[in-house]
């Protein structure tokens, strides 16, 4: 029976998704991504272990509900901070996706990154992308045990240690390490541990490029935030095409007589080779790439004809998406500048002009002009500025000292001998480090007094308070419900005060 | 459009499009939840009676019944968008 064409199609594509064996590449952007790895996994592994005002730098305390982020503690009443921040690191996606797309693919993302380290230590166990693909090649020898376990043992290890870093984070770290060998982790900081080193493991030792293609929501709607002045990496098919091997040496277009290609011809040849590879299963193509049928693409018959490209095709063994940058803008691509690097290596070699595959938009490929500052750029730029500065105040001009009042639930009033009393639950948060004296008074409405507690009390340093309030009216002097407001004062800081509105209760006037 | 008719796909997608987006949804909609609702405070109400005192294990169970939540949406999706040919299979 025939199966649908498309069917065919599919699965062909499908299986021919096999592992793909990223070339190591040297350059410019090979050594930003360095530096972003150093960076980003140095303040992971290290922010755990430094000290500040006697406790850790950054730990997340979970059971106490507290949050200290060097000089700076957040109560889940900070949680408006915690939203805003989240908005913030949305809104600085679509600024920085806006105006120079992946970014945050190529260099920030913890699975490029730790995939990046998983790939240093399986070049040192099984050396660099040819000796990796003849050792997978090779039969089950004991040099190849040696490798490869060498490999998986020194993987498990660093994400074991990862593991045990992420739980750091939690619970303090110092601490954690001196439990582990007396084996006395709680089930919860075990389960973390390895939860987040098995994730670490999978993600960056086996799943790699399939996470970002199958599972990461961004590289499926990064693509809505893109427009035709987004920096992008892309190959310039006017220079590069027609693409094919020379024997003699001849200029860079740039530099001879030929020119650039005329954009329709170049486009033509893009759409070729993108259906080419798409037959010949040589790089990765997503469907919509090859589905159209093959249009004419310009031939040179003559090496005076030939672009730039020597279709060499080590941009496409140094991506680790394993697809060919030069079939166009792919969603696959994370924009790492691998390609960018490889290539610029080749023209040298050449010497040709660098920049046959470099960052540019999509304006500038085709010929046209480009603008950094469109309505989006500028919009989210502004939203983003002006929510920093509003976070910034907010989180430095906190009160410090929190006040909640919760009446009664079971009576509105209590009738006693002295007068008509209204009961409350205080919650009183203190949120200095130092213990604070506080008196409780009543503000807006004549004849009520504070019963309970009627002296000056205490709450401790860094601490929530759950107390138990009375106020009184005596007999006749109110009736029905009053709005009131409750003040607590800070005996040795008048300045600090907490104020709260809520109701007393009263009973009606009666009828005459 | 055409008759075009996906093939199934292999378990291992159908499980990790089901749970992988749903523990996402459910991590945020626990960090929001609890950032306003101390676990602990709601052992003290009458209406749950089961809920656990310790906060971790509140944090825990909290996170869960999201889960499970959020997964059955995802796998409710799942099943309407199945193609009628799953359902419509020849005998034999
Ligand atoms: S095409 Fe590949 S190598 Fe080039 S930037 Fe994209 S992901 Fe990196
Ligand atoms: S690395 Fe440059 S020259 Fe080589 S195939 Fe890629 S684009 Fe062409």
């Amino acid at each position: 029976m025939a199966a649908p064409q498309g069917t065919v199609e599919y699965e062909s594509i499908y299986k021919s998704e096999g592992k793909v064996y990223p070339r190591e590449v040297s350059g410019t952007f090979q050594r930003l991504r360095t530096a972003a790895v150093f960076w980003l996994l140095g303040m992971f592994y290290l922010f755990p272990w430094l000290s500040w005002d006697g406790r850790q730098a950054v730990l997340f305390d979970l059971p106490a509900r507290r949050f200290y982020i060097f000089g700076l503690t957040f109560w889940p009443q900070d949680f408006i901070f915690l939203a805003l921040l989240l908005i913030m690191a949305g809104l600085a996606l679509f600024f920085f996706t806006a105006l120079a797309g992946r970014l945050w693919c190529g260099y920030a993302c913890p699975q490029t990154v730790w995939t990046e380290v998983f790939l240093w230590i399986e070049r040192l166990f099984e050396g660099d992308r040819h000796q990796r693909m003849k050792l997978d090649r090779a039969p089950w020898t004991w040099k190849k045990f040696l490798r490869k376990g060498g490999k998986h043992l020194a993987w498990v290890l660093f994400a074991a240690w990862t593991g045990f870093t992420f739980v750091g984070f939690f619970t303090p770290i110092r601490e954690l390490g001196g439990r582990l060998f007396s084996l006395e982790w709680g089930f919860w900081e075990s389960f973390w541990a390895v939860f987040y080193g098995f994730a670490t493991w999978g993600n960056a030792g086996f799943l790699r490029e399939q996470v970002c293609k199958y599972m990461c929501p961004y590289a499926r709607f990064q693509g809505a935030m893109f427009d035709r002045d987004t920096l992008i990496i892309a190959y310039d098919p006017r220079r590069g095409e027609p693409r094919g091997p020379r024997r003699r040496e001849i200029a860079s277009v740039l530099e001879r007589e030929r020119g650039l290609l005329p954009l329709a011809a170049a486009q033509a040849a893009v759409a070729f080779h993108a259906w080419q590879t798409a037959q010949k299963g040589t790089a990765r193509v997503t469907t919509g790439l090859a589905d159209q049928p093959p249009p004419a693409a310009p031939k040179a018959s003559r090496p005076e004809e030939l672009g730039d490209c020597i279709d060499c095709t080590i941009c496409i063994q140094v991506c680790p998406t394993g697809i060919d940058i030069r079939n166009g803008l792919q969603y696959e691509c994370i924009a790492c500048g691998a390609c960018i690097d490889a290539c610029d290596g080749v023209m040298d070699r050449l010497g040709y002009p660098r920049g046959l595959i470099r960052y540019t938009t999509q304006n500038l490929v085709e010929g046209g002009k480009t603008r950094i500052l469109r309505p989006r750029v500028l919009i989210y730029g502004t939203l983003l500025l002006s929510l920093a500065g509003l976070w910034s105040y907010g989180v430095f001009h906190r009160s410090d000292l929190g006040l909640d009042v919760l009446r009664d639930r079971n009576a509105l009033y209590r009738e006693t001998l002295a007068g008509i009393e209204n009961s409350y639950t205080l919650k009183i948060s203190n949120r200095l480090t130092e213990p604070r004296r506080l008196r409780l008074s009543v503000e807006g409405a004549e004849g009520v007094i504070v019963v309970e507690p009627a002296e000056a009390f205490t709450v401790g340093p860094d601490r929530v308070e759950r107390l138990p309030a009375t106020l009184r009216a005596a007999h006749g002097t109110l009736h029905g419900v009053q709005q009131i407001r409750l003040v607590l004062t800070d005996l040795e800081r008048p300045e600090h005060r907490a104020v709260r509105e809520t109701r007393f209760f009263a009973p009606e006037e009666p009828l005459r | 459009m055409s008759d075009f008719d996906h093939p199934p796909r292999p378990l291992v997608q159908r499980l990790g499009a089901i749970l992988w987006p749903s523990f996402f949804a459910a991590g945020v909609a626990s960090m929001v939840f609890f950032a306003a609702i101390d676990p602990a405070e709601l052992a003290e109400i009458s209406a749950l009676p089961y809920w656990p005192e310790s906060r971790e294990l509140g944090y825990t169970l909290g996170f869960l019944l999201f889960w499970t939540a959020t997964a059955a949406s995802s796998t409710f999706t799942w099943i309407l968008l199945r193609p009628a040919s799953r359902f419509n299979r020849r005998p034999g």
